[in-house]
């Protein structure tokens, strides 16, 4: 073989984002490969059998494996500035507006790869994209003061956005949801739908509300730094082609399942409905501006994070989103 | 050499060290090091590989809360709860031959209720109940077998931690999988008494030559008042995780709080055998996570050489048909067993069959279950066998060796087996509950 | 540990290096009694004032490896740490200078592989000194990881002095 290549990913293959890799990264790139007279050969090391996740930019980064899922938001101390999205709820429901954005500002804002460099690897491409987060509750939501006193669990950051609401906050993880809110350990989450539907969720909190906190964006494929720069043009060329397969045919199929989950939710008897009159704003109104402290905590640190801000909402903006609020110039 | 070749020859390079008497975690460490470096041609990644794995592999929530249960087992344990249990047990099964034994496998199985890993469960009745059967007549082979033997209880009757990691894999309700590990659990408690009698009855130099007759009878209110603490302890744990007053992960600290007011309330604690309890705690704790550390590098370095894709493209490759693949599946598993930790087989496998069994309409709970209880077999099995080394490392006995620990143990794995083909046979006692 | 139950009194460096080791292991008791109240009080004020700790899953998690490190070097004194002696202890009476220079050869591979995660570790301990890395989110609850990195390599070095003193131990 001319290639070899280890890609590594801690979550298992039922997650879309490592299905990408396998159906789609990986045939394109061997197609291109073979297509300019080489061959490669692929080890995919996915459910944690080489790297954990939040662990695979390290395994990357020390050459275990030649590729990755860079997860930034489970690695947030080394990819700061890419966990933008979470600090900025309220902005897009459109993940596929949330993928092009993010993938540009990867190739042309340096602020943006910054990080990846100083890690000792480099952004490939395919960002990981969460569909927009919904409020989902055992209790019915007619407005924010409903939520006063509920236990509700978030993922890391997302747990910022609680704040002001007079829901309690807890520290949560989508792996424990169903068992949790089943016993009442949580009065409800913050989940995305694409989730919601294989993990039941909609059984032990029926009432589902599209508040439109927002798609965001949690990683991508990055590769090894050394390895990168040590090959040919054309197998960079195979490896942006790949990426940009697995981008397209992620965005699409998650897109897909988004509708495809709040329907068959639907239909299991979950109640779906927008946020109330004035609960979004009342909700967005009344939120701690978390992008501030976030941005100006790092930006003592020397990382670009106000910049990576102003851009990512003016970009969206520009884009034609709505945010309700604008976290960069307040 | 292929990685491949690499990966089965390190397999036998570990098991020879590990007889030798290398230091089971330092062996594993050193097969890691010179299996990467022999895969990879670099001795730089494999050191770097030894030390993300030194720094990452037990660093969760998950493994964060195993000393929690340690110590919730030896607070139990130095309180004499777990000794009243065993009373309790022992006084139903005194006229038994071999009473001493089923009455560990019924402590354990009480004791499964509140513990959420089986490493907590040997090391609790290691303390307990192995002195009790020595004295008693039993071969210290024997009495340490059964209590490796009944250990697995731990993780098969709710609550159970490796039942959670399988449900976070798979994505299945953490709730339904604990109802379906109770028949099962008790189905496996069953079968060891029966089998314990019958070994007592059929192979007395295996078993030693047990005196029971000097074991009271307990009267009713003695017997209510050794059996009240240990259920108040089960009532507060289990009533906690369904009331969703706290997790199956944070019932170990919960638990453990539980036993220590109780413990100060009856004066049955100082805050000298507490300390004394918190340092064993650690000690138990750091041998066994020191071990689970080195046996996930280990594994790391299976997985760059391909042996496990290997292996699990054999189940998925071959056209075997459902029970086919079912069974070259439970066999996989159980060799695994051998040589890694229940997590990382997990970690491994569960994965890479999903997509296989999916389509085949199966019953995931069921799954599930199979799943466990044939990871947990690896549990009694040499060369890596946890609840085995768990025993050596509290027994802290030089002239029981672990030799004698496994062959104590090799027929309650022998029955693990028979009940897991019968769980295979007649999934009805896992999921029969839940229907 | 007293002199009448040793018939002789053990050098320096060794009774200093056992008393480092106890030191480590109070630590690491210690920090699992915190690690109980800490979920006990989590869960407390998470049910009854609506209060919950933030980042206790994640101090639990950076606890775990500490608690770990902290330990071995105790446990392996104690002669905790698994092995499988039937056939060591067996060539160690049979012919003891052999058995001791297998048991040395051990010990020895032991002090190079606890090394190698040492020197590997170290990087990391810098980057992550330097760079201020937390575990949590900026906002939440933030917890920095070098101190475990730290006690890491603290015990990592006990544990490789401790192999050295079974050396030390058999030959003197
Ligand atoms: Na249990
Ligand atoms: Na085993």
């Amino acid at each position: 073989q001319d290639y070899n290549v280890t890609i590594a990913a801690g979550h298992p293959p039922v997650f879309r984002w490592v299905k990408m890799i396998s159906d789609v990264f990986v045939p394109t790139v061997t197609e291109q490969v073979e297509a300019a007279g080489r061959s490669i050969s692929f080890s995919e090391q996915y459910g944690g059998s080489l790297a954990k996740v939040g662990e695979e930019l390290e395994a990357v980064e020390a050459g275990l494996a030649e590729i990755g899922t860079c997860q930034a938001l489970f690695d947030p101390a080394k990819l700061a500035v890419q966990n933008v999205t979470y600090y900025t709820p309220f902005t897009t429901s459109d993940l596929g507006k949330v993928s092009t954005i993010i993938d540009d500002m990867h190739a042309n804002l340096p602020a943006m790869t910054e990080a990846y460099g100083e890690n000792g690897v480099v952004y490939l491409g395919a960002p990981i994209v969460i569909d927009d987060y919904l409020l989902m509750t055992n209790f019915p939501v007619n407005s924010l003061a409903d939520l006063d006193g509920r236990k509700v669990a978030a993922p890391g950051a997302a747990i910022n956005w609680l704040s002001g609401t007079g829901a309690v906050g807890v520290s949560g993880n989508l792996t424990t949801y169903y068992n949790e809110l089943k016993t009442g350990v949580y009065d409800g989450v913050i989940v995305f739908a694409s989730a919601a539907l294989p993990g039941k969720l909609f059984e032990v909190a029926p009432f589902i509300t599209k508040a439109g906190l927002g798609a965001q964006y949690a990683g991508s494929l990055c590769a090894n730094e050394a390895w990168y720069d040590s090959l040919p043009q054309e197998a960079k060329d195979a490896l942006a082609a790949g990426a940009d397969a697995a981008q397209a045919w992620y965005v699409d199929q998650l897109e897909a399942a988004v509708t495809a989950s709040l329907t068959a939710m639907g239909e299991a008897g979950a109640t779906i409905q927008d946020a109330p009159d004035g609960m979004r704003e009342a909700w967005a109104a009344g939120m701690d501006n978390a992008a501030r402290e976030w941005a100006d905590s790092l930006d003592a640190q020397g990382k670009p994070a106000s910049e990576v801000l102003t851009n990512y909402m003016t970009a969206m903006r520009d884009a034609g989103a709505t945010p309700l609020r604008n976290w960069d110039t307040e | 050499m292929t990685p491949f070749d690499i990966g089965l020859l390190s397999l036998l390079a570990m098991g020879v060290a590990v007889m030798a008497g290398m230091f089971v975690p330092i062996a594993l460490m050193v097969c890691s090091f010179v299996g990467v470096w022999a895969i990879k041609g670099s001795p730089v990644l494999a050191s770097k590989l030894l030390a993300l794995a030194a720094n990452d592999a037990i660093s969760s929530y998950f493994f964060g809360v195993v000393p929690l249960f340690v110590l919730m087992g030896f607070i139990v344990s130095e309180a004499g709860f777990g000794r009243d249990a065993f009373d309790v047990a022992n006084a139903a099964f005194r006229r038994l031959k071999g009473g001493l034994g089923v009455g560990t496998v019924g402590a354990n199985a009480i004791f499964a209720a509140i513990t959420g890993i089986s490493i907590a469960s040997a090391a609790v009745f290691t303390k307990i109940a192995v002195p009790q059967m020595i004295r008693h007549g039993y071969t210290p082979r024997f009495a340490t077998g059964v209590v490796a033997g009944s250990s697995v209880l731990g993780m098969m009757i709710p609550p159970s931690l490796l039942l959670i990691l399988f449900g976070i894999l798979a994505e299945q309700s953490i709730g339904d999988l604990f109802i379906a590990g109770i028949g099962p659990g008790l189905l496996l408690a069953i079968f060891f008494s029966l089998g314990i009698v019958a070994m007592a009855i059929f192979t007395p130099r295996f078993v030693g030559s047990p005196d029971e007759a000097d074991i009271p009878s307990l009267p009713r209110s003695e017997l209510l008042k050794k059996a009240l603490p240990i259920a108040s302890l089960i009532i507060l744990v289990l009533g906690g995780i369904y009331a969703g007053i706290f997790t199956p992960v944070e019932a170990g600290a919960m638990g453990a709080i539980g036993a220590l007011v109780l413990g100060f309330a009856m004066g049955r604690l100082t805050l000298k055998s507490l300390w004394t309890v918190l340092v064993e705690t650690g000690l138990v704790t750091a041998t066994v996570c020191f071990l689970i550390i080195a046996a996930q590098m280990y594994s790391r370095m299976l997985a760059l050489s391909g042996v496990p894709a290997g292996l699990g493209s054999l189940a998925t490759d071959a056209e075997l048909g459902y029970w086919g693949i079912i069974l070259i599946y439970c066999a996989i598993v159980i060799a695994m067993g051998m040589i890694l930790d229940s997590s990382s087989i997990m970690l491994i496998l569960v994965p890479l069959m999903l997509p296989v069994v999916i389509p085949m309409n199966i019953d995931l709970i069921w799954f599930g279950i199979i799943t466990v209880l044939a990871v947990e077999i690896g549990l009694l099995t040499p060369p890596f066998g946890i609840s085995v080394y768990v025993i050596k490392a509290t027994l802290d006995d030089p002239n029981i060796t672990l030799g004698d620990i496994f062959k104590g143990a090799a027929p309650f794995a022998l029955i693990m087996l028979l009940v897991l083909g019968l769980v295979l046979a007649f999934p009805a006692i896992a999921t029969g509950l839940l229907r | 540990m007293s002199d009448t139950t040793t018939p002789q009194r053990e050098p320096l460096p060794l009774r200093l290096l056992d008393g480092i080791t106890q030191g480590l292991n109070v630590a690491g008791s210690t920090l699992i009694l915190l690690l109980m109240t800490l979920v006990g009080i989590d869960v407390a004020g998470r049910n009854l004032a609506g209060n919950p700790i933030s980042g206790v899953p994640e101090l639990v998690t950076l606890s775990i490896v500490a608690i770990v490190f902290l330990q071995i070097p105790a446990a392996l004194r104690q002669g905790r740490m698994t092995q499988s002696d039937a056939f060591i202890g067996w060539l160690t009476r049979t012919y003891p200078t052999i058995g001791n220079l297998l048991a040395t050869l051990f010990d020895l591979i032991a002090i190079a592989v606890i090394w190698v995660i040492l020197r590997e570790t170290w990087p990391i301990f810098t980057r992550a000194w330097d760079r201020g890395e937390f575990v949590g989110a900026v906002g939440d609850f933030a917890a920095p990881v070098w101190p475990v990195k730290l006690i890491l390599i603290l015990g990592g070095s006990v544990l490789i002095l401790q192999f050295a003193a079974r050396i030390w131990r058999r030959y003197r």
